[in-house]
């Protein structure tokens, strides 16, 4: 075996080398054989000839006819066997299927243990459903079937090597349930993949293939026949619909393929099945329950079921079809208990349906006509029927109705029920009562018992009810008291469970039957111990613990009929306080019941304040969104006010500055007076350059002043040849006046070049504002808007204005630069003219001192004739000769130029 | 929902290291701090949009356990793209990952995509294999790299993404026979062939491949 083993490379498990050694003689006479079988295998493989694959094909059949009776030698050729896989011939494949098929049906678990850690193992067997050959392909189907029977991990393998696609895609070819034994044959391999498998579960939603199964369901209306093959197919079909939604998968599973079965049309697929006519009875009992389990706990799919009709004239819901059925006693017993399993599943965790079916047997929706059938008519039928199935069903029914459903269960005591003629209606509560005390059969009282304890469990209103009956608790002990048979032991047990929930529901309403009084009863009539045996007998009868299983009504037979699933559950939930509270001395119960009142004190002030919460919340949320758009409009509305508001204070701000432009504007141009406001900063560029304007003309006046100095000056200097001293002095003045004005004239010039340019931007600054103005106006509202508009027209006019000050102005500067010019003119030629002077005053100064040298020359000629003349005055003196002192020689001017003459000398003497 | 394509990923490596957290911070964006040990294989799916196109991903999440190694090898040859993971904070993780990669390139299609994966990159304190020792195995063995960690959520959807990017950049390039389911590639069903093919759109991919700056 381990010498096999080998051959393959794969590994010994453990187990199989005890058995192996256990049968080790066997195994040697085996291995001989398989030795034999393995060396013409390899040859083959190296791609001998047809004849050798034949060969082998015998080989194998011969050793499958051998060792199909022998179960401890099998594990051991497997690895051999995995290699005929890998043979493509049909005389080598296909007894090598057959083989491996047996050796799996007889030792499962082992040879699942070996493929699973042969490399490629299940890969290899995989590829049978690709094979060409159906034979081959069919039996390959088989081969899987026991190949992934109870082993989860080589089903999860199988279902990674895309057995899904390929098995619904041989499902369609063949023609789904009109296809034969292969279709049934690959939904029972789907079925073993999907069962109880949560991961392959979830990959078969995960991979759409929820959606391939809704063909499966189209369904002829026509009598096409229904082959026994059709209706296993079909039936394999249904379960494997429950297998994804069963009540025991993981509830998130569960409801997400319901969802799906929804959303591609399987369910409506179903229900068309459901309210077609000539469908086989089974197939319709098994779709039943396939829907129940599709729309259970789901409330868009039970949403959907509500609304479906029959297509019955006049159409009917199909609720309300499939009651008729259930409280039919010629219907099918199976038939009758999918529908309840149906109405179960129809009100599992649904107020809604809950609310409409209790409606139906309220006084004020009633049918007044009487011409349909409602629900509730049906259920009350059912209840007070002879058939006892029928009461039982109709009891189970309508306790689903109001399973944790406080308020249908109050709604329900508002039922009234019409009697004989001539006698009052009597409440639904006190009919159930009635037909209990009058001992009919044990499913019709079970049923009946369940049903009260039901609605009686969780409402103080309906316990309150119950006991105002005074009947009802004399009957209730009477029963738990009583020596009966053993038949009758669950009615006393359900008995004690009824009286039991009056106390443990129980708010002290009704002074004959308050808590404590009822307990002293129980004392006294029956006795503690006596009452909690009794009560013990319901979830010790062996039906109990059959129907705690899961949530489907399955029962074998009617009389096994007795518990439903749902109530089990209340069993479990109220067995234990209400043996608690019979056993509790009444100090204890007064004590907890001062807890309780506390509590409940405390639950109502809770549920207040939690109200309160909810209501404050939603207010909050509300408030919060409030504030959220409020808080966008005050964002908007303020970047609108800040917007605005710096448009005005603009505005302001233009307005000010106008004002005093205008109040300095009325000093000199009247015409602008009556403008307002103004661009800001025009006015003070116009202003600073009227004061320019102002100081050139100051400096111009200076200028020409100066200038006639000047003239004046020449003038002077004309008139004063002679006076040398005093031109020399003017002309350095004029020389000091003309540097002044050349740099006045500059600065002047500067002056003017800045003005232009500021004129221009005036001007363009002025334009912008224009435009400014213009799309100002559109933003601003309100009244702002028109007080806006007559300032922008006011503006318009004090710009234009000023444009034309700005112009005449313009002009003056002009005017004066051109006087300007002309001043330099007049300077330049007055320069001239001193240079003129200047040259004409060096001449001078030079004859000035031509003749002062002549003067002086004569002066020395003169003094020398003068001592001539004394001398010889002198001699004349001597010689005696008088000598007269006038000499007719000089004249007048000569006189006056001698004295001067003879101050020079006199002068020059000194000198 | 319809999908343009379908990948098949496996998610492999070491027992312990956050492979099953991996996942479920992918499929369900949350984690759970404690987690049971897979026992053989999960299976969980996502969609995920690359340039434009969904693309459904079927990621089978494997037992790291030894005991579970011969079950965990069949899902090799029909998976698209492998994550290799290892624990940051436990390096006979990363010892481990040449014995994982053998097994890895022994039964898988050739053209198996594999991102390797330092996972628990939050755990810097006790960090014990260097960010620069994962990359320069990578590189020596041709792999995507990217630190991860479950618990943050941080680069887990990018480990996922790339290496679909990295699949659909060979399915463009043409090494993936889209026709053979083997392959773990699988076409839409209203999905054409002609789809393929768009090498500039191709080497854009290629080029987000290697810039996973990221938190980690």
């Amino acid at each position: 075996m381990n010498f096999l083993r080998g051959v393959m490379g794969g590994q010994s498990a453990g187990p199989q080398h005890t058995e192996a050694e256990t049968h080790q003689n066997e195994d040697r006479i085996f291995k001989k054989n398989i030795l034999e079988i393995q060396m013409n295998q390899k040859t083959t493989l190296k791609g001998l000839g047809i004849s050798d694959s034949e060969i082998i094909g015998y080989a194998l059949d011969t050793l499958y006819n051998i060792i199909s009776n022998d179960e401890e030698e099998e594990v051991g050729k497997f690895p051999l066997i995995l290699l005929c896989f890998y043979e493509f011939d049909f005389h080598v494949r296909w007894p090598g299927v057959k083989l491996l098929t047996s050796l799996l049906k007889q030792l499962g678990p082992q040879v699942q243990q070996i493929i699973l850690v042969s490399p490629m193992g299940v890969s290899r067997l995989m590829d049978l459903l690709a094979d060409s050959r159906e034979v081959i392909r069919n039996d390959g189907v088989l081969l899987l079937q026991a190949l992934t029977r109870s082993n989860g991990a080589i089903q999860k393998i199988v279902a990674f090597e895309n057995a899904f696609e390929r098995l619904l895609d041989i499902i369609t070819e063949e023609g789904n349930s009109d296809g034969g034994i292969v279709v049934e044959d690959c939904l029972i391999l789907l079925q073993n993949l999907l069962k109880n498998n949560n991961s392959n579960q979830n990959f078969f939603k995960e991979g759409s293939y929820i959606q391939r199964m809704k063909p499966w369901f189209e369904v002829g209306d026509e009598n096409s026949g229904w082959s026994a093959q059709k209706v296993t197919n079909l039936h394999l079909m249904l379960q494997l619909v429950r297998v994804l939604v069963s009540p025991t998968n993981p509830p998130g599973a569960t409801s997400s393929c319901q969802k799906a079965m929804f959303q591609c049309g399987l369910l409506q697929q179903l229900c068309t099945i459901l309210m077609a006519t000539g469908v086989p009875a089974d197939i319709l009992t098994e779709t039943i329950n396939t829907v129940s389990e599709v729309i259970r706990g789901c409330q868009v799919n039970q949403d959907y079921f509500a609304s479906v009709n029959a297509p019955s004239n006049p159409p009917r819901p199909a609720i309300v079809v499939l009651l008729m059925s259930m409280v039919n006693e010629r219907q099918p017993f199976v038939l009758r208990c999918a529908v309840l399993y149906c109405f179960q599943c129809f009100l599992y965790k649904n107020q809604k349906g809950q609310g409409e079916i209790v409606s139906t047997l309220l006084p004020s929706t009633i049918d007044a006509t009487g011409n349909s059938v409602s629900a509730g008519q049906l259920l009350c039928g059912g209840l007070f029927s002879t058939d006892s199935l029928s009461n039982w069903c109709a009891a189970v029914a309508l306790a689903h109705a109001l399973q944790e459903n406080a308020t249908q269960k109050e709604q329900l005591l508002r039922v009234q029920l019409a009697t004989s003629i001539g006698n009052p209606p009597v409440s639904l509560l006190q009919q159930c009562t009635n037909i209990l005390s009058q001992g009919s059969k044990i499913q019709t009282r079970v049923g009946l018992l369940m049903l009260l304890c039901t609605w009686l469990s969780n409402c103080p209103i309906a316990v309150t009810h119950f006991l105002h009956n005074s009947a009802n608790v004399p009957f209730l002990t009477g029963q738990i008291a009583e020596n009966l048979g053993e038949e009758e032991q669950l009615v006393q047990g359900l008995c004690a469970l009824l009286l039991g929930i009056s106390i443990y529901f129980n708010d002290n309403s009704l002074e004959s039957y308050m808590k404590e009084k009822l307990k002293q009863l129980i004392e006294k009539r029956i006795g503690k111990e006596n009452f909690i045996e009794k009560l013990g007998f319901i979830s010790k009868h062996e039906l109990y613990s059959r129907a705690s299983q899961k949530p489907q009504p399955n029962f074998p037979s009617p009389e096994y009929m007795i518990f439903d699933h749902e109530f089990t559950k209340l069993v479990k939930e109220l067995e234990g306080v209400i043996t608690k509270a019979i056993y509790k001395s009444s100090e204890e119960d007064k004590k907890e019941e001062e807890v309780k009142k506390t509590l409940e004190q405390h639950d109502n002030i809770v549920t207040h304040y939690k109200n309160m919460i909810r209501e404050q919340d939603l207010q909050l949320e509300e408030l919060k969104q409030q504030i959220s758009t409020l808080k966008c409009q005050n964002e908007q509305l303020q970047t609108a006010v800040t917007q605005q508001a710096s448009q005005i204070q603009q505005q302001k701000d233009q307005y000010n500055l106008l004002k005093v432009q205008l109040g300095k504007d009325n000093q000199h141009q009247g015409p602008y007076n009556n403008g307002a406001q103004m661009n800001g900063i025009q006015p003070e560029e116009i202003s600073r350059l009227r004061e320019e304007i102002e100081e050139l003309k100051s400096n111009r006046e200076l200028l020409q002043t100066q200038l006639a100095e000047k003239d004046s000056l020449i003038e002077n200097l004309k008139s004063s040849q002679t006076a040398s001293d005093m031109n020399e002095q003017s002309s350095t003045k004029d020389s000091e006046q003309i540097t002044e004005l050349k740099q006045e004239l500059a600065t002047l010039k500067s002056q003017l070049n800045s003005q232009s340019v500021e004129i221009t931007r005036l001007h363009t600054e002025k334009h912008e504002l224009l435009q400014k103005m213009e799309t100002k106006s559109i933003p601003v509202q309100g009244e702002n808007e028109s007080i806006i508009a007559s300032k922008t027209t006011d503006v318009e006019g004090r710009l234009s204005a000023l444009l034309q000050e700005t112009k005449e102005l313009k002009n003056e500067v002009k005017a004066l630069s051109e006087e300007r010019t002309a001043i330099k003119e007049q300077l330049d030629s007055s320069n001239s003219t001193i240079a003129i002077l200047q040259n004409e005053k060096d001449k001078l100064q030079l004859e000035v001192a031509d003749s002062k040298k002549e003067q002086d020359d004569l002066l020395v000629l003169l003094a020398d004739q003068d001592q001539k003349i004394l001398s010889l005055k002198n001699k004349l003196k001597d010689l005696g000769h008088p000598i007269e002192e006038e000499d007719e020689l000089e004249s007048g001017d000569q006189d006056d130029e001698d004295d001067e003459n003879e101050d020079g000398i006199k002068d020059q003497d000194h000198i | 929902m319809t999908y343009a394509y379908l990948f098949k990923y496996i998610i492999i490596g070491d027992t312990g290291v956050g492979k099953s957290c991996l996942l479920l911070q992918f499929t369900d964006k949350r984690f759970q701090p404690v987690h049971d040990l897979t026992i053989g294989v999960e299976f969980g799916a996502r969609m995920v949009n690359i340039d434009g196109k969904q693309i459904k991903l079927q990621i089978w999440d494997t037992a790291g356990q030894e005991s579970f190694r011969s079950i965990t090898r069949s899902y090799y040859r029909g998976a698209a793209g492998a994550l290799l993971v290892y624990d940051i904070t436990r390096r006979e993780t990363f010892n481990h990952l040449t014995s994982w990669l053998e097994d890895a390139r022994q039964h898988s299609s050739s053209n198996m995509v594999i991102m390797l994966i330092g996972n628990k990159s939050d755990l810097e304190s006790r960090r014990d294999v260097k960010r620069e020792e994962g990359e320069a195995f990578a590189r020596e063995h041709g792999l995507i790299f990217m630190e991860t960690s479950a618990k943050t959520a941080c680069n887990v959807e990018e480990a996922f993404i790339n290496t679909a990017k990295e699949i659909y950049r060979k399915i463009q390039q043409g090494l993936f026979d889209v026709h053979n389911e083997a392959n773990g590639i699988k076409i839409g069903p209203q999905q054409s062939i002609s789809t393929s093919l768009g090498p500039s759109a191709s080497q854009q991919n290629c080029r987000d491949l290697g810039s996973d700056a990221g938190c980690c």
